[in-house]
């Protein structure tokens, strides 16, 4: 699994790619919030290149958008593959979190 | 910090005679393995998805409610789906809610009363002595049903498995629980764990159903 983050306009892009399970969603957890800083005023996370997701992993993500609600940051997902938007569907987290199909999409909103 | 199955225990005991509410033994059953499965995720010992439950980490936690299960877990070879770990800890699940009720005894939370019906039949009773971990239970579940917010992972999980043991009537009034319906079924959606009990549960049920069109 790699992050790697950008900043635009105040915005955190963070593109994940590889898989997400038990064995490193605590790093993957560590690695968002280390991306954000105290005035980032939204997290994009990018999830084109993410081939696997576990429930480890979707625990993580929930954490993230916790701990940027108390900070009254913006958080946001784009570009899920068919495999990831599969499981996003099934467990409904597609109905907490915003989606966004693509990067741009997502930007636009922040705009 | 209390179990999931610990705080399962204090939702369906009733406060006043320590009696369980009257909830299918199956759905108690399910539910209680469920409570352990989603606690040793929640320790990072298991994870799942879509197809399947598998170890993490095989190292005990230190806790006498979990880890039993994680040994029965790391013994088997395949890579079983959440619903074949739901009904295999199952059917420790007498021994399992015992020992969540002799803890909750031993930290002062519930009393053990044996009452006898006619001088002959017995039943154990857990009458709560000391309410402050049951009411912080029950808080968080109303924070989450009536807030549109992010909600924490472990609260998903007690919805999950108050859910499956349909104790929500005991605890919201008519139209409460009609206003929660919603949000309820968007989270207990939310943890796959959680969808394996609702479809154990109702694998059980459609084979009852079948049984009985098979008698009519």
């Amino acid at each position: 699994m790699e992050i790697t983050t950008t900043t635009e306009n105040g915005a955190v892009f963070a593109a994940v790619s590889g898989r997400v399970d038990g064995s490193n969603a605590k790093q993957f957890e560590d690695g968002l919030m280390a991306g954000v800083g105290e005035d980032s005023q939204a997290l994009v996370l990018d999830l084109a290149e993410l081939s696997y997701i576990s429930s480890a992993g979707l625990r993580a993500i929930l954490l993230t958008a916790k701990n940027l609600g108390k900070r009254n940051s913006k958080f946001l997902i784009c570009s899920l593959n068919p495999a990831v938007a599969e499981i996003f569907s099934i467990s409904g987290f597609d109905r907490i979190i915003t989606i966004m199909k693509t990067r741009d999409e997502a930007r636009a909103s922040l705009s | 910090m209390l179990s999931l199955l610990e705080e399962l225990m204090l939702l369906i005991l009733d406060d006043e005679d320590g009696s369980f509410a009257p909830v299918p033994e199956y759905s108690l059953d399910f539910a209680t393995a469920g409570a352990v499965l989603m606690d040793l995720a929640f320790e990072n010992r298991i994870d799942t998805d879509l197809d399947k439950l598998f170890i993490v980490n095989p190292a005990p936690v230190g806790n006498s409610l979990l880890d039993p299960t994680l040994v029965l877990i790391n013994q088997h070879a395949g890579e079983e789906g959440i619903k074949f770990w739901i009904r295999k800890v199952s059917a420790n699940a007498s021994e399992l809610k015992d020992l969540a009720l002799k803890r909750l005894v031993s930290r002062g939370i519930l009393k053990e009363v044996d009452k006898r019906f006619f001088w002959l039949l017995q039943e154990r009773r857990y009458p709560v002595i000391d309410d402050r971990l049951e009411r912080e239970v029950k808080l968080r579940i109303m924070g989450v049903l009536f807030d549109d917010g992010i909600p924490d992972v472990r609260d998903i999980a007690i919805i999950s498995l108050a859910y499956a043991c349909g104790v929500f009537g005991n605890l919201l009034s008519a139209r409460e629980l009609k206003n929660a319906v919603p949000r309820i079924q968007q989270l207990r959606r939310m943890d796959l764990i959680g969808r394996g009990i609702s479809g154990a549960i109702r694998d059980i049920e459609a084979t009852i159903t079948l049984s009985m069109r098979g008698m009519m």
